[in-house]
């Protein structure tokens, strides 16, 4: 007996460490026509920055193992990490990396871990070749894409053998794919994070990812006009209906997580001052994603705020709308990429002269141009032999769960 | 208009007014019974219609009853579902809105429109309805406007919260009332859509005026709606309110089709054109064969009145029939036998008379000078037997009277020979105006001559020439005749005047005194030769103007009162030939 329960809990502890080999089915909405590390996520697998931001925002050393300053020379010395080998087995040798110091050390090292300043080495054929975990095995434009495990990762080899990532996938059609069993890990809206819990569906919430936001073009709404839309929207029942609780209410641009002031910015509701504010009333031309059910949802509920406050929200089309409902993308830990890259999204002047993130947000958002509602995280619905996710380096299958 | 023109058109209009008449009296008579028709039709609508909304109403009622008691709205009304699982309930119930509420009207969720959680009911829903048996007419906000719908309240969740669903009036309500051919039903839901039961109506602004009257008045309202520009396009409606606590949700609009109904009246119209036309056609004829057979024989009586006027007083009519007509004509021939008789036997006297005065007036002339003549005579025969010398004496004094006195006597004959030869006038164009100057300026002497009392000419002549056809010594005479007439109507002296004037293509001239005037009597023989009211003269003046008047196809008369002096006046014509 003694042997037995020795044998079944080694073959417990054994199903509970990572174990390597598998094939990792994933779906997204992301539609890249090149493997350029900026256009997805899963790109970064694929293509490593010298820095890398951590959990907290912080740069660490990545493919740059150490940088110093030379005030000589007047700039910054960067050291390449050892027996890092390209996805072709070439040993990755980059010999002296410098920048120059005319910015401060913590923005260059910023501007070093953006996915767009990733390394990439062309091959002889011009095909993208990098240094991470994972190497292009096929890429079929906004389609397809197989990755492999790159078994001389200089980190060590990835669990998983493979990765097979469809793109370009509507969310009915992923979860369609995941009820049938055809996908290990789909995105899916946070509004069916309750019915997927209520089914015992692993599921994986990240902190917040994406601004939801209205955003105003053209003259036809004054600063009190969007004064108005803003006063007269009910987050509160949005985000407890609607939203289910999910992600953040909030009136700045950066979720509190990487900013950390986001409750410095009123998100409160003054009707009877919206009502002044857009005296006479009202029609505005507004357009979201009637498609995605969230946000008509969402969209549908201002319209309804709105009219109180006596202006009428008629849908449109996106190319004749006087205001949008926008998901905007947070592509950084870093509050300063992450709001230069909103303004760059928004088309917003950026303001240079701003002192901290709290500053330049505040400039971005005076005159109502960019009304931020709420800060969304991802959801991922995941099959039970998924382990590890979101690091796609760290994910392993467990053996014990069928696909 | 003729009496023939006259009693033609009579006829027709009494045939035409006789048709009118009927078809006008057949027309109402129809349209009446139509109206009467229509209105029992659209009245069995109305109890169609409300029949059939009461069993809907009962429909709605066991829908949301059992939308009421399902789990799902339980799960709603507890809080435990998502905020658009109404539709699912909305859906399973065959309801077209559903709202689950919480006590105070709060929404929980919407069927229709989700969006509105949290947000208080409006559909008019009162505390009575909550448990209420009946279903009500309401209007429903909806993100694209409002609708009409018949709605119900029942408690869920064991009064925990309620589920107020309803049913849209809509074309397929309309179908299910089933309507008789020729009547059809629209239903106008606020705020401005019109439906039938096959859809949408064309044109459906062509009701406003309807609708905005049973909207003012808010009672049922009547009208004709003609939907084409052919007439028989109408629709009679007749607009039946919709209200709910004194809102108006809709209105029933219950239309009969006048298309029959113009057909018949047109039908009638037509016929009694026909009937009409037909009857003015035999009208006519047969008025102008009664009226041929009346008018002729007037027409040859009007005929030989004219012929009598003109002074053939010889003419005589046919006498065609026994009737009024034909002893009419016989009175008329009678009537111009008797003026011949008449005529024959004035000439005779006239002729009588005038040789009487003739004689009267000779023997008068003749015997002033006879007297002296026989006096002469018998002197001389007395004389004989004196002396020689006292002989010769006489003699030569009575031979120097017989040859005065003879003188006279030839004086005398000449006149009444002058006038017996007045000769034809010689027409040449004269200036009337000048002539009188010529004559009065020929008499101005006498005017102004010593020893009698003085007469003031007065001359009142037209502007410029007035040029006639005529004889211009002859009206010279005649003017000069009636000068000297005026002259010896004022003894006492006067006023004499002449005035001439065109008249009627022609000229008129009046030459008057202010003498003692004339009598009837002395007017009407004025122009009678050998008249005269004058203790001198031999009545010829006057009869040798109106001899050359005539000669001049003119007309001469006298007006004059006694002691109002008299006035003698002449119409020539501006050409010869042209009687006045």
């Amino acid at each position: 007996v003694a042997v037995s329960v020795l044998l079944a809990a080694g073959t417990l502890e054994a199903a509970r460490r990572p174990r390597y080999g598998g094939e990792l089915r994933i779906e997204t909405r992301a539609t890249p026509r090149t493997p350029d590390p900026s256009e997805a996520a899963f790109l970064s697998y694929v293509f490593e920055t010298l820095v890398r931001l951590d959990d907290r925002g912080e740069p660490e050393p990545w493919l740059a193992a150490s940088w110093t300053h030379e005030p000589a020379r007047k700039r910054w010395i960067f050291t390449a990490r050892q027996n890092v080998k390209l996805h072709n087995g070439a040993l990755w040798a980059p010999g002296l990396i410098s920048v120059a110091d005319d910015q401060p050390i913590e923005k260059i090292l910023r501007d070093l871990a953006r996915p767009r300043n990733a390394v990439v080495v062309r091959a002889e054929d011009g095909s993208p070749v990098g240094t991470g975990p994972f190497r292009i095995a096929r890429w079929e434009a906004e389609k397809s894409a197989t990755l492999t495990a790159h078994d001389e990762y200089w980190g060590g080899r990835p669990y998983l053998d493979r990765a097979e990532i469809r793109m370009g996938r509507a969310l009915p059609e992923e979860a369609l794919d995941f009820e049938l069993g055809k996908a290990d890990v789909v995105e899916i809206p946070i509004t069916d994070l309750r019915r997927f819990r209520q089914r015992g569906v692993p599921v994986f919430v990240s902190p917040p990812s994406e601004i939801l936001a209205l955003e105003f073009e053209g003259t036809l709404a004054n600063d009190a006009i969007r004064e108005a839309v803003a006063l007269s929207i009910d987050r509160g029942a949005i985000y407890n209906v609607l939203l289910q609780k999910q992600g953040e209410i909030s009136g700045a641009l950066l979720p509190l997580w990487i900013g950390g002031y986001s409750f410095l910015f009123a998100t409160e509701r003054d009707v009877s001052r919206a009502r002044q504010l857009a005296s006479p009333p009202r029609t505005l031309a507004f357009a979201y994603d009637r498609q995605d059910a969230m946000m008509r949802a969402i969209g549908e509920r201002i319209a309804v705020n709105t009219s109180e406050a006596g202006i009428t929200m008629r849908p449109a089309a996106g190319t004749t709308a006087d205001v949008r409902l926008e998901r905007l993308p947070i592509i950084s830990r870093d509050p300063w990429l992450a709001l230069e890259e909103l303004a760059s999204l928004l088309k917003i002047p950026w303001p240079s002269a701003a002192g901290t993130p709290y500053d330049a947000e505040r400039v971005l958002l005076e005159g109502f141009r960019v009304i931020p509602l709420f800060h969304l995280p991802d959801a991922w619905a995941l099959s039970r032999r998924v382990r590890n996710w979101p690091h796609l380096a760290d994910v392993w299958l467990d053996a014990r769960e069928t696909p | 208009l003729t009496f023939r023109t006259k009693l033609l058109f009579i006829s027709s209009f009494t045939v035409a007014g006789a048709v009118a008449l009927v078809t006008g009296a057949v027309s109402v008579s129809t349209r009446r019974s139509f109206e009467r028709i229509d209105r029992e039709r659209r009245e069995a609508m109305l109890d169609q219609f409300r029949r059939e909304l009461d069993a809907q109403g009962q429909d709605v009622i066991r829908r949301v009853e059992k939308a009421a008691a399902s789990p799902g709205v339980q799960q709603i009304a507890a809080g435990a579902a998502e905020y658009d699982r109404a539709q699912a309930e909305a859906d399973a119930a065959s309801l077209d809105f559903l709202d689950v509420l919480q006590p105070d009207l709060t929404i929980i969720s919407s069927a229709h429109w989700p969006a509105r959680f949290g947000y208080k009911n409006d559909w008019q829903i009162a505390p009575e309805d909550w448990n209420a048996a009946d279903a009500f007419l309401t209007r429903i906000p909806q993100p694209e406007g409002s609708a009409t719908a018949l709605a119900a309240v029942r408690p869920a969740a064991g009064g925990k919260g309620y589920v107020a669903g309803a049913r849209r009036l809509s074309p397929e309500f309309l179908k299910s009332l089933g309507l008789a051919p020729g009547l059809r039903a629209l239903l106008w839901l606020a705020p401005h859509e019109v439906v039938d039961a096959k859809g949408g109506v064309r044109d459906p602004e062509k009701l406003d005026g309807l609708i905005a009257e049973v909207q003012r008045s808010g009672r049922q309202a009547n009208g004709v709606v003609q939907w084409t520009a052919d007439r028989s396009s109408s629709e009679a409606f007749v607009a039946f309110p919709l209200s709910r606590r004194g809102r108006l949700m809709g209105v029933l609009l219950a239309g009969a089709s006048l298309r029959e109904q113009i057909a018949l009246e047109r039908s009638i119209l037509w016929t009694g054109v026909l009937v009409g036309g037909s009857g003015i056609a035999i009208g006519v004829l047969l008025g102008w064969w009664t009226t041929e057979r009346i008018t002729r024989p007037v027409e040859r009586l009007a005929a030989g009145a004219r012929a009598v006027a003109g002074g053939d007083w010889s003419t005589r009519v046919d006498v065609m029939s026994q009737d009024e007509i034909g002893e009419l004509a016989r009175a008329f021939n009678h009537m111009t036998e008797q003026l011949l008789e008449q005529r024959e036997r004035a000439i005779q006297a006239e002729r009588v008379a005038a040789w009487r005065e003739l004689a009267r007036r000779l023997a008068h002339e003749l015997k002033n000078p006879l007297f002296p003549l026989q006096i002469t005579v018998e002197n001389l025969q007395r004389a004989r037997h004196r002396p020689e010398a006292e002989f010769d004496e006489v003699f030569r004094e009575s031979t120097s009277t017989l040859l005065a006195e003879l003188a006279n006597l030839n004086t005398i004959i000449g006149r009444f020979s002058d006038f017996a030869k007045m000769p034809r006038p010689q027409f040449e164009s004269v200036d009337v105006n000048e002539i009188v100057r010529v004559v009065m300026k020929l008499h101005d002497a006498r005017f102004r001559a010593g020893g009698r009392p003085k007469i003031e000419p007065e001359l009142d002549l037209a502007a410029g020439e007035l040029r006639i056809s005529a004889d211009g010594e002859q009206l010279r005479r005649a003017l000069g005749n009636l000068v000297l007439n005026a002259m010896d109507a004022m003894p006492s002296g006067g006023t004499l005047r002449v005035r001439t004037a065109r008249q009627d293509g022609g000229v008129r001239l009046e030459v008057s005194d202010t003498g003692q005037g004339l009598t009837q009597e002395e007017c009407a023989r004025l122009f009678t030769p050998y008249y005269t009211t004058k203790h001198h003269g031999t009545g010829l003046g006057l009869a040798i103007v109106q001899s050359v008047v005539s000669d001049h196809h003119g007309k001469i008369s006298v007006a004059s009162q006694p002691g109002l002096g008299a006035a003698f006046i002449i119409d020539l014509p501006g050409k010869q030939g042209d009687p006045l």
